[in-house]
């Protein structure tokens, strides 16, 4: 059992595809119970049956349609018309360009790609350090993992309806609990920004600029109210808010703008699949390998023996920030979810901690995995994309890291930050 | 047999082939998804109506559309995994790596696909609807079809890379 664990995992740090590993584990586990092997098979199918999973290939679409077309631009244009006036206002401007960015296109790196070159050189003429720049936007990469309509608090939600635990936790209820947070780190990166700017040089205000910006982007801004309000308000569900975002962004990108050509529509949908096919594989065999867990009794097992070292909510919320803190330097954050929250999640109801704020900390924690050094992801995107040592990037993004760590923090210990608007 | 596969121009022509069709059906199925739900919201909208077997279809549709964007990413090698270790790895060491789990992939998926074929043809005794006319089966067999592909083009992968180490050798 440990044996067949050990080379799983050996496996998997040969870079084996995870979907392999996680279903690897669940074939072994159902063969040494004497189960009907075609259970895999049978738990794979139930990705049919879940109604809210059409909102990732849609909102996955619409981010990749986005992150081609002109968007980035005038979405730095705008907030820079708007905020360029405030010192430090072009830092601030990043960061929250960013994170409504990440928000619609996932943390994949897309944001370094795509918002990276243009706030890059933009920082650098406005006289900022290099180093600063660097972490900014290396940071700011996967800022926004918290606000809606971001695909891991959908998976989230997903993972945990799984698992039959109580009253059923929905993807609004996700996108509620993420706002506070997701507002906390960028007011705090925004206070730092703020403060280690305090000498530069501001440039003026311009009515006329940002009457411009505005009306460049006044097909873009109503989105964030499309998808938040029609939430929000009841009014979608979350699938049909992503079949709306999907088809407005197609028309107005395809034949408003203009800046997507038809023929190049076939491959854009393509490349977004490529993703979408990537994680629903990962979900659906995770679904196998939930199901086992939960026959072999391992997460009521887990807690028991977590139980026997671990006796205060506060000291297992401790040893669950470090743990997180070192699986996001290394699992990506779909698989992290699909293979972490169903023996996480029984153990944390144990110790009286709300399903949806472990949700929060969950991602909170693996969104500072992303450039937590030495092996974050977006630390090598960043390095790649900017031809930088990745040395440099472990100098350049540490203040950021603090700042993030203690949001982390604030967010773990204080419930309420989270749970307050979804009401719980 | 491994020059064969290496070289042989029918094999790579029926590989393109199919990756081709792959694709379009890919395109096809997030383009009649995009177009389906937002018919089922516009009729819900404005005439307070809407179609009874639309959204059934979605939800296999969703599966489709995950099974064809996971072949492509097996053809792209695009798939999540975890990259810390192969960054410290020499191009020799890689391949290596390449081949064991390429032929761990391979020997997953055969194993899904043939206790997938098992699943698809026990509904098909069973004679399950799922939808308006359309059998389970039907909607099933995208589970042995995706894991079967998967597993031959992991068996192909893995075929290059033993060929890459018997080059290496030469």
């Amino acid at each position: 059992m440990i044996l067949t664990a050990l080379l799983l995992v050996a496996l998997a740090l040969m870079g084996a595809p995870l979907f392999a590993v996680i279903a690897a584990g669940a074939l072994l586990g159902f063969y040494r119970s004497e189960v009907d092997l075609s259970v895999v098979a049978i738990e794979f199918y139930r990705l049919a049956e879940m109604p809210v999973l059409l909102a990732i290939p849609l909102f996955t679409f619409a981010g990749y349609v986005l992150s081609e077309s002109n968007a980035a631009g005038r979405l730095v244009y705008l907030t820079r018309a708007l905020l360029g006036w405030m010192p430090g206002g072009l830092a601030i401007v990043s960061l929250i360009a960013c994170a409504l960015f990440t928000a619609f296109t996932g943390a994949s790196g897309v944001t370094i790609v795509a918002l990276g070159a243009l706030l890059y050189p933009a920082l650098q003429q406005a006289g900022y350090r290099d180093n600063f720049n660097l972490g900014l936007i290396t940071t700011s990469g996967s800022l926004g993992l918290l606000f809606a309509p971001s695909l891991p608090l959908i998976l989230y939600a997903i993972v945990t309806q799984q698992l039959g635990l109580g009253e059923p936790l929905g993807v609004d209820e996700m996108f509620l609990a993420g706002i506070f947070p997701g507002i906390l780190m960028l007011v705090l990166l925004s206070v730092w920004v703020l403060w280690s700017n305090r000498t530069q040089q501001l440039s003026e205000f311009s009515l006329a600029e940002a009457l411009d910006a505005l009306w460049q982007a006044r097909w873009e801004l109503p989105l964030p109210f499309i998808v938040l309000g029609g939430i929000y308000s009841g009014y979608f569900a979350v699938s049909e808010a992503a079949a709306v975002t999907a088809l407005y962004v197609l028309v107005v990108e395809v034949f408003i703008y203009r800046e997507i050509k038809l023929h190049q529509l076939p491959m854009i949908m393509r490349n977004a699949m490529v993703l979408v096919g990537a994680i629903l594989l990962i979900l659906g065999v995770s679904l196998a390998s939930t199901n086992y867990l939960i026959d072999a009794e391992v997460p009521t097992r887990l807690f028991d023996t977590i139980r026997a070292y671990v006796d205060s909510k506060l000291a297992f919320l401790v040893l669950l920030n470090i743990f997180l803190l070192v699986l996001g330097t290394m699992l990506d954050i779909f698989s992290a979810l699909v293979i972490m929250v169903p023996l996480l999640l029984p153990v944390a109801i144990g110790y009286g901690i709300d399903p949806v704020h472990l949700g929060i900390i969950f991602l909170a924690n693996m969104q500072i995995g992303y450039f937590t050094p030495p092996v974050g992801m977006n630390l090598f995107i960043a390095s790649y994309r900017f031809n930088k040592p990745v040395m440099q990037l472990y100098r350049a993004t540490w203040p950021f890291f603090l700042i993030l760590l203690s949001a982390v923090l604030i967010i773990t210990y204080w419930p309420a930050l989270s749970l307050w608007l979804p009401g719980r | 047999m491994l020059h064969l596969l290496q070289n042989s121009d029918w094999v790579k022509r029926l590989g393109r082939v199919v990756a081709t069709l792959e694709d379009g059906l890919l395109v096809l199925i997030l383009a009649s998804m995009i177009g389906l739900a937002g018919t089922q919201i516009l009729l819900r909208n404005l005439f307070d109506s809407g179609i009874a077997w639309i959204d059934p279809l979605l939800r296999v549709l969703v599966l489709w559309l995950g099974m064809l964007g996971a072949m492509a990413a097996t053809r792209d090698d695009h798939h999540i995994r975890i990259d810390v270790v192969s960054r410290f790895l020499n191009p020799r060491q890689k391949n290596v790596a390449l081949a064991v789990t390429s032929l761990f992939s391979a020997i997953v998926c055969g194993v899904i696909a043939w206790y997938g074929a098992r699943f698809v043809s026990m509904e098909w005794g069973d004679e399950t609807v799922v939808f308006a006319a359309v059998p389970a089966w039907l909607t099933e067999l995208i589970i042995p079809v995706g894991f079967g592909m998967m597993a031959v083009r992991s068996l192909l992968l893995f075929s290059s890379c033993l060929f890459a180490m018997r080059q290496h050798r030469l």
